[in-house]
């Protein structure tokens, strides 16, 4: 039997949601393959990693129970001799117990996970992981690097200016006095990093684009301002696959452009923002979008596009705003690790949450195998040189 | 192995034991051979109360209190007598002493049978008499038209069925739910205002006699028979006398006003002259025509000479368009309008857990866990097959009280599931899961068979394993007493 380290938790502001993603939507589906044993690997708001087969229970993050337990445990560490293998300190004599992990499914989003860091780390210990790579992962997550290499492909994107928090520190008035030169409100503001709408903000004034670049500021040193797209529909697509891209139905969140799709209208407010519907993040959207046919199939070719463009492998999601009366479909951003997999949206295009994660392991695996044909080595005569 | 014994032995010394004994008693209907029979095979007593949790009634609180105390004072005798052999006043009493503790699970658990079978002897068998006695009263002082429903299985669907056509033109008045028992029946009788036009009575057949005597309590002007097949063989020990027991109807019963289905093969062996027939293929000389089935539902006309009714129903199946056409006829014959018929037909909704289509994890299940006999096993991998679907994945535990058929009956479920070749049959651990693959093996099923120990778990797990496109049938679901 296979082992699969899940890695979850992690040093960023999407902490939590990570956990959800990997207990809900990869653990428990994975486990009922009944083909894989599971080493779940927690990773704590400090950047330590644990691992134990209690990681795997719900209860004990929703109880706070979680720090009583690290606690008493002590971290894992890591060796990369032929692959990847978890050294846990076993409690006996001293004694080390080595787990050999076969896979790596990460359930990591924003910062240090879904961005391209863990990846590398993976790269280098030589273990086939699910979803996007490195480099890809990296360019997904800047949202100004994905804009700017969306719009060098001729894809449509909204007006844009960013700024650091370095400059925002120092020059505040000239930012602002940039931005309403360049820009027109309603404008957004948002971390170039940050995934699951964390750090977003809507401004129609000045003082409101005062706050709003402070709060991306806050969890970002780049800040990206966005105009606002008109006639608006907002729609999202999760895709699967390495070269041969499959994707799932355009899903449209239903939410106005005044309570724009944050983090509250996701995971919180049980979807549609401030309604309360118990739905939680399968609440919040139309699947699929109710757009016409023709907007729909230039959406979906549009991402299909993107996900080729930024090299996306495993699973991804593409993000896109519709201005319905000029019918231009604008880039927004890509999330190269969607919370829950959005198993939801899999479900409706007819694929259970079971079969989602079989099919990302064997991509890993292809992908995997794939990069073990090329040459890694180049025998130069540079080194008799010195 | 070790395991196993060491868990048997801790649940029954566990102070939830006396608990898990009323339980026993009380899911068995305080009858004592199915209790003894249930407890003589369990091997983990932790594991009984596995669906429920025992209801506090008073003959409950009754059994447990007794239990309590009973194994309180074994306990206190045997530690006497323990302690008496320590001054060698009883000599020899420290065995005694020991293996009156050790034995009191074992003891106890067979001595509450005494008072058991003693309170159903001396106040629960008085007490039925008494009632049927009172129902019957009742019934044949009411002028309503009584219609009796019997039969091994789809009996409860056929019962809604009529009453909600019926209701289109009628004051119309049925036993509750699947309460088709004595105490059920006088309930529904003392429940009547006596302005009914049509009473519809489900006559449940536990045991030989029951039909013959509820058909002598109600004394029915018509009766529907839905069909025959092995059920409550435990009982009734051969099909032929739980047939017998059901057409006995036709000893109280007009033959002409007794409606069988034809599509029971069972059933049609023991047809009197006289009886009428309904099918697929249509009842009481109206004929299906341009039959549509789909997950939604049915559609078709049926006509008779000039005259054609368009029907469409949410019902789910083929084997639903005999009684469809039946009630249709029947509610013809009491003067409903055609469109009282179509607006009947259209209102009837499949019965809770009985082909019940719901949708979840945007799959679609259909919920057949209520059916508990071949013939249902039939129909619904028929469906399943019939059925477009990305992935069929079939559920079932397999049927109970089967009697000494049970092996090849559940030889025959496998092959029938074969025959509706599901990507996945999905089994319940039991005593009868091995005949059921050996029937899918023998008809050559070349998919995937999942064993599952913990169906409670499955069940909560299901959302995960399916999606839009996907159709699981699930048929059956046995409760705690069956292991």
């Amino acid at each position: 039997m296979e082992t699969i380290a899940v890695i979850f938790g992690g040093r960023s502001a999407e902490h939590d949601i990570s956990i959800i993603t990997a207990l809900s939507s990869i653990i428990k589906p994975l486990e009922l393959t009944k083909k894989y044993r599971i080493e779940p690997v927690y990773i704590d708001k400090n950047g330590r990693w644990y691992s134990d087969q209690r990681l795997k229970d719900i209860e004990l993050y929703t109880s706070g129970n979680i720090i009583d337990l690290i606690n008493k445990l002590t971290p894992v560490s890591l060796q990369f001799d032929s692959g990847l293998t978890i050294v846990k300190s076993s409690g006996l004599a001293g004694r080390k117990q080595h787990i050999k992990i076969d896979l790596v499914f990460p359930s990591m989003h924003g910062t240090y996970g879904e961005d391209g860091s863990l990846m590398g780390l993976l790269d280098m210990a030589g273990v086939p992981y699910v979803g996007c790579g490195q480099a890809a992962s990296s360019l997904a997550m800047n949202k100004l690097t994905a804009k700017q290499l969306a719009e060098d492909n001729g894809i449509a994107v909204s007006r844009y200016v960013f700024t650091t928090k370095l400059t925002l520190e120092r020059e505040p008035a000239r930012v602002i006095k940039e931005i309403k030169e360049k820009l027109k409100y309603p404008l957004f503001i948002k971390p170039t990093h940050l995934g699951s709408s964390i750090g977003i903000s809507r401004a129609i004034n000045d003082q409101e684009l005062v706050n709003g670049l402070e709060v991306a500021a806050h969890y970002d040193d780049q800040v990206l301002i966005e105009e606002e797209v008109k006639n608006l529909v907002e729609v999202t697509l999760p895709i699967i696959g390495n070269d041969q891209p499959i994707p799932a139905l355009l899903e449209q969140p239903l939410t106005k452009p005044e309570d724009f799709f944050d983090f509250d209208a996701k995971y919180l407010n049980g979807g549609k923002k401030g309604k309360g519907s118990p739905k939680g993040a399968q609440g919040y959207s139309q699947i699929p979008a109710n757009i016409d046919q023709e907007l729909y199939k230039k959406a979906e070719e549009t991402a299909l596009k993107l996900y080729k463009i930024f090299g996306l492998s495993g699973i991804s999601r593409v993000d896109m705003l519709i201005d319905q009366k000029s019918k231009t479909v604008y880039f927004n951003e890509i999330n190269p690790l969607p919370g829950g997999l959005y198993a939801h949206n899999w479900s409706k295009a007819g694929i259970s949450n079971v079969e989602l994660v079989s099919k990302l392991i064997s991509y890993a695996k292809e992908r995997f195998n794939g990069r073990q044909d090329l040459t890694t080595s180049f025998t130069t005569n540079y080194l008799r040189q010195f | 192995m070790i395991k196993k014994i060491l868990n048997s032995t801790k649940s029954i010394y566990s102070p939830e034991f006396p608990r898990t004994i009323t339980y026993m008693l009380q899911t068995t209907e305080y009858r004592v051979g199915p209790y003894l029979k249930w407890f003589w095979k369990t091997q983990d007593f932790s594991k009984v109360r596995n669906r429920q949790e025992l209801e506090r009634t008073t003959v409950a609180k009754l059994i447990l209190n007794t239990l309590k105390i009973g194994i309180a004072i074994e306990i206190l005798g045997g530690l006497v007598l323990m302690f008496l052999t320590i001054g060698n006043i009883v000599p020899g009493g420290w065995g005694f002493g020991l293996a009156a503790i050790i034995a009191f699970p074992v003891i106890w658990s067979h001595i509450i049978c005494f008072p058991v079978s003693l309170a159903r002897l001396v106040i629960i068998d008085p007490k039925e008499r008494q009632s049927i006695k009172k129902t019957k009263q009742i019934f044949n002082n009411h002028q309503g038209t009584k219609i009796a429903v019997a039969g091994s299985y789809g009996k409860t669907s056929m019962k809604e069925l009529l009453k909600t056509v019926l209701s289109q033109g009628k004051n119309v008045a049925a036993t509750p739910a699947n309460k088709n028992v004595a105490a059920s029946h006088l309930k529904f009788a003392e429940s009547l205002s006596g302005n009914e036009d049509i009473l519809i009575v489900e006559f449940g057949e536990g045991g030989p006699g029951d039909v013959a005597r509820f058909s002598d309590t109600l004394n029915p002007d018509m009766a529907v028979i839905t069909g025959i097949s092995p059920a409550h063989l435990d009982r009734y020990k051969t099909i032929e006398n739980a047939a017998s027991d059901i057409f006995s109807l036709s000893n109280y019963v007009e033959h002409s006003k007794i409606f069988v289905n034809k599509e029971s093969i069972e059933a049609v062996k023991y047809i009197k002259k006289n009886m009428k027939l309904y099918d697929r293929h249509g009842a009481l000389g109206w004929q299906v025509n341009d039959l549509k089935i789909s997950i939604s539902g049915l559609k078709f006309k049926l006509t008779k000479g000039n005259k054609t009714i368009n029907l469409s129903s949410s019902l789910l199946g083929r084997h639903q368009v005999g009684p469809l056409a039946l009630v249709a006829a029947l509610a013809q014959e009491m003067g409903l309008s055609d469109q009282q018929i179509e607006n009947g037909i259209k209102e009837a909704k499949a019965y809770e857990h009985r082909m019940q289509p719901y949708i979840l994890s945007d799959a679609w299940i259909i919920d057949d866990t209520y059916n508990g006999n071949l013939e249902g096993i039939k129909a619904g991998t028929s469906l399943l097959k019939e059925l477009e679907a990305k992935h069929k994945i079939y559920v079932t535990p397999g049927l109970v009280d089967q009697g000494r058929e049970t092996n090849k009956i559940h030889e025959q479920v496998g092959k029938y599931i074969a025959d509706a070749n599901p990507d996945k049959v999905v089994l319940m651990k039991n005593s009868v899961t091995d005949y059921i693959v050996k029937g899918l093996k023998s008809a050559g099923y070349k998919g995937e068979i999942d064993i599952e120990t913990d169906p409670l778990l499955y069940y909560n797990n299901l959302p995960s394993m399916i999606a839009s496109g996907d159709i699981v049938m699930m048929q059956n679901d046995w409760t705690d007493n069956y292991i």
